[in-house]
């Protein structure tokens, strides 16, 4: 299934309010997370990386995985996490609108 | 902030890109693998998995949205080297461009100074400059105008006069220097609103005749006698009482560096004309109202003065001093901005079609990057960056070349007025900036056009051929079209010049010599002590070694830029009532003079001791004033009244001598003499026929003067030859100055149709080795592109005839016996440009029939 236009950004805050992660493990929670419904183009999520940086919504520092490699972490900073509820009420808005929709006969 | 950021740390950013992928692909490989993949399909899946790395890369970086000035400065970057790549072209285009560029900046500077720049008073739109007018005529204020100006005019809030003059000065005990100046009054401080430095201006008492003589003077005078000091002007001592601002030296339309005042005496008659009025306009108050207010005046005045006056049609009239400042200096300017421009058309046009070519040439690479995904506008965006690179370039060796040219012009260039101000500015920067942006637009437009042509008829490679030689072929003819009026301005001036140089002053110059001599009037006031001065001078000049003959004439040959003219009135032949007299270059010579030039007598006497101060007025006449006013040739004997008295003794013509010009070689050698002994005039050139070197006796006879009275200032000590020499310089550097604009032109002309074929030649070498092979003449293939070049050169220069018809009247007033549509010199041009391109054709097609057919047909 692929992604509905902007809703990238908000996954990511999703996997990130759980803790930092580095980009592939942003990928492999999102992946595991939607149990591999969700096909996230992988090389994709650094332009949004960046660009949610450029926002100040995610930090961004290199250091050393637990597997022993350095690596370039992710987390959420305060906006990010004010942002990531916002969007989420938004989304949930959103969702629920359309299915009242579709479940309308 | 950021993006800025991003920019500035690109490579690090870009650096950690990379390392972050290369680990994602990498942890996807592993995780793979510990799910049984074998590790070489991991490794390829993950990286499927992931995207095209560059992609994301170059979506990270517009993510970034700094994507345009990377690319801008790639661009940039990548036209560098392609431009570094063809130095030949880089080479030569930049440098046409440059002196293109350098000769408009530097034009564009004197216009800003002289044309743009407004003269240093506040609201100088108000100020006007007043003199007389009768027709055509103009000429200064007398006494009796100015005095009648201060009490009647309503027009002014302030009125002043200056007199200009050429007066002795002596600083200490300098020997003495003649030096031009004005002598002013208070009026003109408060007109111009111009203020001192330290000290006072000068003030309405120091006018009163006889209040004791003070002066004003420039700050740079002012470290050579300042405030409070003495100096003697003319033999009077001036105390200096205020030093001008720093850099003032010009007030109105006079320039100087003493300012003494003007103490104007109460006039006896209409008359001498020696006053420049100066003032400034009431608010609301136009020139039209001013000019009805003082033509009240005039006629007011006129009854009061008519036995010294006659013209009653003459008016006191006001003139914008803008105007009377800048004279016919935007016409000289715009002359020179005209042919500029020519040139720099011409340059353009060559290095666009240069430029075309270029393009035409990288079909091919430009093709393969269309293909590899560059847009259309990418491609288009990499040829206007090479355009604006050189454009850029041309710009900043043009603005040295400027730099260098201001200088030369304000050296060499025409006589205008506040030319010497002209500096490089700002303003001159951003016009040589802009003239670039607009030459990088052309000059990367064509190609970029030919680009977006291609695209949409979809023939690539041949109609973007066919096109570039059909606009480079319309470059060829504008630049032939262009140089055709420039040539032609050459040529007219050259022409006009040439007879210049022939006509004949009127006398043998070779081994004369002059020393100019005025007598400061303070010990020189009368005819007395001049003419006891003359006494004793003349022996002594002939006595100098190596002079053979001496004679004096107020006036020398042969331009005198500040010559009298005296009205007069025939007895046999009385003016119209309304006061038309005619008008002569009146000079006072002596009767050695004319022995000494060895000009003829031709009827009649020269001047003898007899005709002395109480004996009747005599006058000689120069034969173009007899045969203007007497044409049977008998103007002996007759007699006129001079000045517009009436009631003075008449004069009478005694004798008629050959021609000397004494208004410039171009003027009419018209003169009337007078002898000093019926008046003697306070300067005098001494003319002396020498042996041996002129130079050498001049600096002796100034020696042997300064013996005589180290106080009377003695200058231009020179040989005459020099002077006839330099009375033709401004003609001279005109001539040399469009003469150059036309070289440059012809010269680019023909190495743009010179290219042009040559690169058509090129191109059709297969088709020129088939017409060999099937048994074409060598003559035939020559003649078939000499007729190509030429049909371009031709279509040109009939272009560029009607241009130089419609333009070339620009120059009449710069020409000397030839008319701005002279049908021999545009001839003679037109056929110096055919020629050229014949050569410039001749040339490439020459070497297109030596073309073996077989290797011909071996071309690709």
């Amino acid at each position: 299934m692929d992604l509905l236009q902007g809703t990238l950004d908000l996954l990511i805050l999703k996997t990130l309010a759980l803790g930092p992660l580095h980009g592939w493990g942003i990928s492999k929670r999102l992946r595991d997370l939607s149990s591999e419904a969700l096909a996230v183009g992988q090389g994709s999520l650094y332009p949004a990386l960046y660009r949610l940086e450029d926002k100040g919504w995610v930090t961004a520092e290199w250091r050393h995985s637990p597997e022993g490699r350095k690596s370039k972490f992710y987390s959420l900073t305060a906006t990010g996490r004010k942002q990531f509820a916002a969007e989420r009420a938004q989304w949930r808005e959103f969702a629920s609108a359309i299915e009242q929709v579709l479940a309308a006969t | 902030m950021s993006r800025w950021r991003a920019f500035f740390q690109k490579k690090r950013l870009d650096r950690e890109l990379d390392e972050e992928m290369r680990l994602h692909i990498e942890m996807e490989a592993a995780d793979l693998q510990s799910r049984g993949v074998a590790p070489d399909i991991a490794r390829r899946e993950a990286t499927i998995a992931f995207g095209g790395v560059e992609r994301y890369k170059e979506a990270h970086r517009d993510a970034r949205g700094i994507r345009w000035l990377e690319d801008a400065l790639a661009d940039l970057r990548y036209a560098a080297r392609a431009l570094i790549r063809s130095p030949a072209f880089t080479l030569s285009s930049v440098l046409v461009l440059a002196l293109g560029i350098g000769a408009s900046t530097t034009i564009f500077g004197a216009i800003d100074a002289v044309l743009l720049t407004r003269l240093p008073y506040s609201h100088d739109e108000r100020l006007v400059e007043i003199g007389m007018r009768n027709g055509d005529n103009t000429w200064h204020l007398s006494a009796v105008d100015y005095r009648a100006l201060e009490s009647d005019q309503r027009s002014f809030t302030a009125l002043g006069a200056e007199s200009p003059n050429e007066v002795a000065v002596r600083i200490g005990n300098a020997d003495a220097v003649r030096q031009s100046m004005a002598f002013v009054t208070s009026g003109v401080f408060r007109a111009l609103g111009v203020t001192v430095a330290s000290g006072r201006a000068i003030q309405p008492s120091d006018e009163t005749p006889g209040a004791p003589a003070v002066a004003v003077v420039s700050a740079q005078m002012a470290t050579r006698a300042g405030l409070g000091q003495t100096i003697t002007i003319g033999g009077v001592p001036h105390t200096i009482v205020g030093v001008l601002p720093p850099g003032v030296t010009t007030l109105g339309r006079l320039s100087g560096d003493i300012w003494p005042v003007l103490q104007v005496r109460p006039p006896t008659r209409r008359g001498p004309f020696f006053l420049i009025g100066l003032a400034r306009l009431k608010d609301g108050v136009t020139v039209d109202a001013a000019t009805r207010d003082l033509a009240g005046i005039s006629e007011r005045i006129f009854p009061i003065w008519a036995s010294s006056f006659q013209a009653r049609s003459a008016r006191i009239l006001p003139m914008p001093l803008r105007e009377r400042v800048l004279g016919d200096a935007s016409h000289t300017l715009g002359v020179f901005g005209g042919a500029v421009a020519l040139v720099l058309l011409v340059a353009v046009a060559n290095v666009s079609s240069l430029a075309l070519v270029r393009a035409t040439n990288r079909q091919r690479e430009l093709s393969v990057r269309a293909m590899l995904g560059g847009t259309r506008g990418r491609l288009a965006r990499l040829l206007v960056a090479e355009s604006l690179l050189l454009a850029v370039t041309g710009a900043v060796a043009g603005v040295l070349v400027a730099i260098l040219g201001l200088r030369v012009l304000v050296a060499i260039g025409p006589h205008v007025p506040r030319l010497a101000d002209a500096k490089p500015d700002v303003t001159m920067l951003g016009f040589a900036a802009v003239v670039a942006i607009v030459i990088a637009v052309i000059v990367g437009g064509a190609p970029v056009w030919l680009l977006a042509r291609s695209h949409a008829t979809g023939s690539r490679v041949i109609g973007a051929a066919r096109g570039t030689q059909a606009t480079r072929a319309g470059f060829v003819i504008a630049q032939f079209a262009l140089t055709l009026p420039l040539l032609a301005g050459a040529g007219l001036l050259l022409n006009s010049f040439l007879r210049l140089a022939r006509v004949r002053p009127g006398f043998d110059a070779s081994g004369l010599a002059m020393v100019h001599v005025s007598l400061p009037f303070a010990r020189y006031g009368n005819d007395t002590t001049i003419a006891a001065y003359w006494v004793r001078a003349l022996p002594v000049i002939r006595d100098v070694p190596g002079v053979l003959d001496a004679g004096l004439t107020e006036f020398a040959p042969p331009n005198e830029p500040a010559m009298d003219f005296n009205n007069f009135a025939l007895m046999d032949r009385p003016a119209p009532a309304d006061g038309g007299q005619p008008e002569s270059p009146w000079i006072t010579a002596t009767a050695d003079y004319f022995r000494t030039l060895r000009v003829p007598l031709l009827d009649g006497r020269l001047f003898t001791l007899a005709d002395s101060a109480s004996a009747p007025p005599v006058v000689v006449v120069s034969r173009a004033w007899a045969n203007h006013y007497y044409p049977d040739g008998r103007a002996v004997g007759h007699q006129m009244m001079p000045g517009g008295c009436t009631t003075c003794p008449p004069t009478t013509i005694v004798g008629i001598v050959g021609d000397i010009k004494v208004q410039g070689l171009d003027a009419p050698a018209d003169a009337i003499y007078v002898p000093p002994t019926q008046g003697w005039p306070p300067q005098f050139n001494v003319i002396a026929r020498t042996a041996g070197p002129p130079a050498e006796a001049a600096k002796r006879m100034v020696a042997a003067l300064r013996t005589l009275d180290a106080g009377v200032p003695l200058d231009h000590a020179m040989p005459l030859e020099d002077r006839v020499y330099d009375s033709v310089t401004q003609p001279r550097h005109w001539t040399m100055l469009l003469g150059g604009f036309a070289a440059a032109a012809l010269m680019l002309a023909a190495v743009g149709v010179f290219g042009l074929l040559s690169y058509n030649i090129s191109t059709r070498r297969r088709e020129i080795g088939v017409r060999m092979a099937l048994g074409a003449r060598a003559s035939a293939v020559i003649n078939m592109f000499v007729w190509r070049g030429m049909g371009h050169a031709l279509l040109g220069t009939a272009i560029g005839l009607v241009l130089a018809l419609w333009s070339s009247h620009a120059l009449s007033s710069a020409l000397f016996g030839v008319s701005a549509t002279d049908p021999t010199t545009l001839a003679a041009v037109t056929v110096v440009l055919l020629v050229v391109a014949l050569t410039a054709s001749w040339l490439p097609a020459r070497r297109a029939a030596t073309v073996e057919p077989v290797t011909a047909l071996r071309l690709d």
